[in-house]
């Protein structure tokens, strides 16, 4: 019985010494998107207004330093969920895309601070469909590290 | 039969000697001789012979034990005995499992320097678990990368993808394995043995054997003048997983032929929970199960050989089917539009998204056995298509439907067909005590690709090897191993166009134009490397001693050198790198094993160092021109450091009963480049594995009763990279039992597992939905019956 003993105690001393070792010389925290400030904007479920430019104000933070963040405006006529808040915003019936908007880009933060606000202006084209989109902001710190949220916005 | 003669040694002790051999007068080694009431043990050494000592007069019953042979009993008195011959007949229902080669796990263990594993089917019947690597990976340093319940890949020692290379019958299994939501394409229960070779093994196997082997047998050749077979069938709970597989084989003296067909089909598996959060939104199941994730899986194979003493040769075909759906609310670049009444109307029926695999293969095998040569030739050729079907959406500038003349089905996201000829020759030679084994290897491939979305260009590649390798018996305790190998490769990947218009903005003008984006360029690299390994085995009658080091190499892929395209499955933009050049490592493997009768304890680290590991970086930016707004991952090269290791023990309670334990432990850190001092990619947390197995000899209609209990406990996993989630420790209970039940002069197999037997709720840190937080299984009861017959 003595041998497993001890067996087992090595066992235990390797796992249990090996499993402690933690990243403590690597960035493991990923950037955070804050929309929750009273001028932050838009919010989950705010309606947008063709031929109108408006203001993207979002606050992204990181302990390292951030990299880039994107926008993502797509159509959501058939209804997909991506959103990433919990709340369900009304959506209009499902309906066909005969020329609707989007918009992808991205845009780089220089000098890597640990946080901005954005101030982004962005014109809406007069000429577009309707209707429910999504409206996703990706952020992401210098060494990778990635936050999204998905909001639900209205076009009108 | 066995030969025993008996010495006196003094007055009172005796002891025994005897020998075992097969029906051909062959030597039978690693087969367990037990006296009782004694509880004396031996085990045959590699002549077959056998020593047992400090008898006293008397009358002793004396059992041997071998895999393929049924157990012999002899009544023995001392000192009368001397002489005794027994017959040992091979066990009808165990017929076909012996082995071509009839090499055996330990005497291979014993003299391979290599850390190896042997497991054979039997191993795979009492650990069934939903595809070949979840049977496989109780095996210590041995794990999967599971996509849903039945598909996973094999994963080493925290390396996985092209770092472990697959070879069935000898010949490199070549699929898709660069792909993340790619499985191993070969059906479990064709499997008759596996070998596992843990570390840098491309020596012998060549490129991508860098993290080790994963080498099967789906051949085995009958006795002589047997035919027969078995009927197994299974079923899961977890999954409502039917499955049945046929197997028949015959031999007259020379000619012989094994055939096996075998169909699976389940559905949507269940996890301990109704709420999925994906990304922080939270995804109704229905019944627990996961949607769409329901899959079917088939496959036939036909072998027709011919066997002398001198001469060997078969023909294999075989062929492979699977269909499995992807979980429908984290497919896609936008988790789809998801029909939950569609969905969740049938949970057997498999909707889109799904991936559907076929896999054929014909192979040719000659081996010639002259007086001091063993020459053998290997031409194989493999076919293997996979398609990811999913409902068209367009990212970016597509074109909200798919236009007609494009020619593809719209629910064609991609199609990747491999055609692959192989060819090795080899031959092994004895020059006084050296055992030579010197070959060459070569083989061609073939990439086409299809469906109207990107991630790789289609490539040809081919690849030739050369290698010498000498085993040196020093003198009946070392072995000495050496070995050199160069390998040339060339691949050559085609440009890409885009078959759509994307919109450039210049900056300067402000003018739009609308171009079809190039995704590839043409591109031609040759790669060559010379690899090298030394080794050594010390072996004494209680200790097996083995020190291991060599150099091993992969050819980088064409999806490291020219991927650009979205990977669906981590939002992920991947972009390859041109000037990769062939990965490098060194591995250093020791392992020490003490074994008695009544407890052995194996210790088995290494410690590894890739001086350019292929990795694929997250950056911190995002595509934008191709339409995706993906965050772009690149590859590039950074050293890597990786030690780690097993310990195996186990110890005999009572005769009937042995506790084990295994415990695993992988460390990987990266040395250099964009991500220093991170780990790697899916790093498998430390494991501890406590295991109780009762072994009781209830009456004579049973044979082989086992109840077993395993108890494991995973750590948690905090050394990650982006953009993975520290993974919570966790333990898990499965409990197996089966036994042998004979019914009309067949043993019937029948086995009962439960598996996550609290119905655990945890994530695992290397399965493929992890990114997406689905908990892995809930808890599984599976059962298979197995009836051997004979005609």
């Amino acid at each position: 019985m003595r041998i497993s003993e001890i067996l087992i105690f090595i066992v235990f001393l390797v796992v249990s010494l090996s499993g402690c070792k933690k990243n403590d010389d690597t960035d493991q925290t990923p950037p955070t998107i804050d929309i929750s400030a009273i001028d932050a904007f838009p919010k989950h479920c705010d309606t947008l207004y063709r031929g109108e430019t408006f203001t993207f104000i979002a606050t992204f933070t990181d302990n390292e330093g951030l990299g880039s963040y994107s926008l993502d405006i797509h159509n959501n006529f058939d209804h997909h969920s991506h959103t990433t808040e919990l709340q369900e915003c009304e959506l209009w019936p499902v309906q066909t895309p005969i020329n609707p908007y989007f918009l992808i880009e991205g845009y780089e933060i220089p000098n890597a601070p640990q946080t901005i606000t954005t101030h982004l202006e962005i014109t809406i084209p007069i000429d577009i469909d309707q209707g429910d989109y999504h409206f996703m902001i990706r952020v992401v710190d210098v060494n990778g590290w990635q936050d999204m949220k998905g909001l639900s916005i209205k076009i009108l | 039969m066995i030969l025993l003669l008996t010495k006196v040694v003094f007055s009172q002790q005796y002891e025994i000697f005897g020998k075992i051999i097969n029906t051909k007068g062959d030597p039978v080694s690693g087969a367990i001789i037990n006296v009782t009431p004694e509880n004396l043990h031996s085990i045959s050494t590699q002549n077959g012979t056998f020593k047992i000592s400090g008898l006293k007069r008397g009358h002793y019953k004396i059992v041997i034990s071998y895999v393929g042979y049924k157990i012999e009993e002899q009544s023995i008195s001392i000192p009368n005995t001397a002489n005794l011959v027994v017959t040992l007949k091979p066990s009808v229902e165990l017929l076909q499992e012996v082995i071509i080669e009839d090499h055996h796990a330990s005497e291979k263990r014993r003299e391979e320097s290599h850390n190896i594993e042997i497991v054979n089917n039997q191993f795979i019947e009492q650990n069934l678990g939903g595809s070949l690597m979840q049977s496989l990976r109780r095996l210590p340093g041995v794990s999967s990368m599971d996509i849903g319940a039945g598909v996973s890949k094999p994963v080493l020692r925290g390396l996985s993808f092209n770092r472990v290379a697959v070879a069935e019958n000898g010949i490199k299994h070549e699929a898709q394995q660069w792909g993340a939501d790619h499985g191993l394409e070969i059906n479990q229960q064709t499997i008759s043995e596996a070998e596992i070779i843990k570390g840098a093994a491309s020596l012998i196997y060549g490129s991508d054997a860098i993290g080790g082997v994963i080498n099967l047998k789906s051949i085995s050749v009958p006795m002589e003048n047997t035919s027969g077979g078995n009927l197994l069938v299974s079923a899961q709970s977890v999954n409502d997983q039917i499955g049945s597989s046929l197997n028949i084989y015959g031999r007259k003296t020379k000619v012989y032929f094994t055939t096996n067909g075998s169909w699976s089909d389940y559905a949507d598996y269940k996890v301990p929970t109704s709420v999925v959060n994906i990304y922080s939104y939270p995804v109704q199941l229905n019944n627990n199960r996961m949607r769409n994730t329901a899959g079917q899986e088939g496959s036939v194979n036909l072998t027709i050989g011919y066997k002398t003493d001198s001469l060997h040769s078969n023909i294999h075909l075989s062929g492979y089917f699977s269909k499995v759906g992807f979980f429908a609310n984290a497919h896609g670049l936008e988790p789809i539009n998801v029909d939950r009444q569609l969905h969740d109307a049938d949970k057997r029926d498999i909707q889109l998204p799904f991936q559907e695999v076929k896999h054929l293969k014909a192979n040719y095998h000659i081996a010639r056995t002259g007086k001091n040569h063993l020459l053998r030739f290997d031409l194989g050729w493999q076919h293997n298509l996979r398609e990811e079907r999913g409902p068209y959406i367009n990212h970016g500038y597509m074109p909200e439907t798919l236009p007609d003349s494009l020619g593809v089905a719209e629910t064609l996201e991609r199609k990747f067909i491999k055609n692959t000829v192989s060819a090795n020759l080899t031959d092994q030679f004895k020059i006084h005590n050296h055992t030579f084994q010197s070959g060459v290897q070569t083989s061609f491939q073939k990439n086409e690709i299809g469906g109207w979305n990107f991630i790789i260009p289609e490539f040809t590649q081919i690849q030739s090897g050369a290698f010498i390798y000498d085993k040196w018996k020093l003198n009946e305790k070392v072995l000495l191993h050496s070995g050199l190998r160069f390998d040339i490769g060339h691949i050559n990947s085609k440009e890409y166009y885009d078959w759509y218009k994307s919109r450039i903005l210049d900056q300067e003008t402000n003018d739009t134009t609308y171009e079809n984006l190039q995704r590839a360029t043409n591109l031609n690299k040759t790669f060559s490397n010379l690899s090298y390994a030394v080794g050594i085995n010390y072996n004494l009658k209680h200790f097996e001693g083995k020190a291991h080091l060599g150099k091993s190499y992969r050819m980088p892929t064409a999806k490291e050198l020219a991927a650009n395209g979205v990977n669906f499955h981590t939002f992920s933009y991947d972009i390859g790198n041109q000037n990769l050049h062939p990965e490098e490592s060194y591995q250093l493997d020791v392992s020490g094993e003490f074994h008695y009768p009544l407890w052995a304890f194996q210790l088995s680290p290494f410690v590894n160092y890739f001086p350019n590991y292929i990795y694929l970086n997250p950056t911190p930016f995002f595509d934008f021109e191709h339409g995706a707004g993906n965050q772009i991952f690149e590859y590039h090269e950074s050293e890597v450091i990786r030690f780690g290791g097993e310990i195996h023990g186990h110890y005999k309670i009572m005769e009937s009963l042995k506790m084990g334990v295994i415990a695993e432990y992988v460390f990987s850190e990266q040395l250099s480049g964009e991500k220093k001092n991170y780990t790697l990619p899916f790093s498998p947390p430390p494991t501890l594995l406590f295991s109780l197995k009762y072994t009781p000899n209830i009456t004579d209609k049973f044979m082989g009763t086992y109840f077993s209990i395993d108890y494991k406990l995973t750590g948690k996993q905090s050394r990650i990279v982006p953009p993975e989630f520290e993974t919570e420790g966790y333990s898990l209970v499965n409990l197996s039992m089966g036994t042998k039940l004979k019914w009309n002069q067949q043993w019937v197999h029948f086995t009962f597992r439960v598996n996550n037997l609290f119905d655990k709720k945890y994530l695992n840190n290397t399965s493929y939905y992890r990114l997406i937080n689905l908990p892995e299984p809930g808890i599984n009861f599976s059962v298979s019956v197995k009836i051997p017959f004979t005609f």
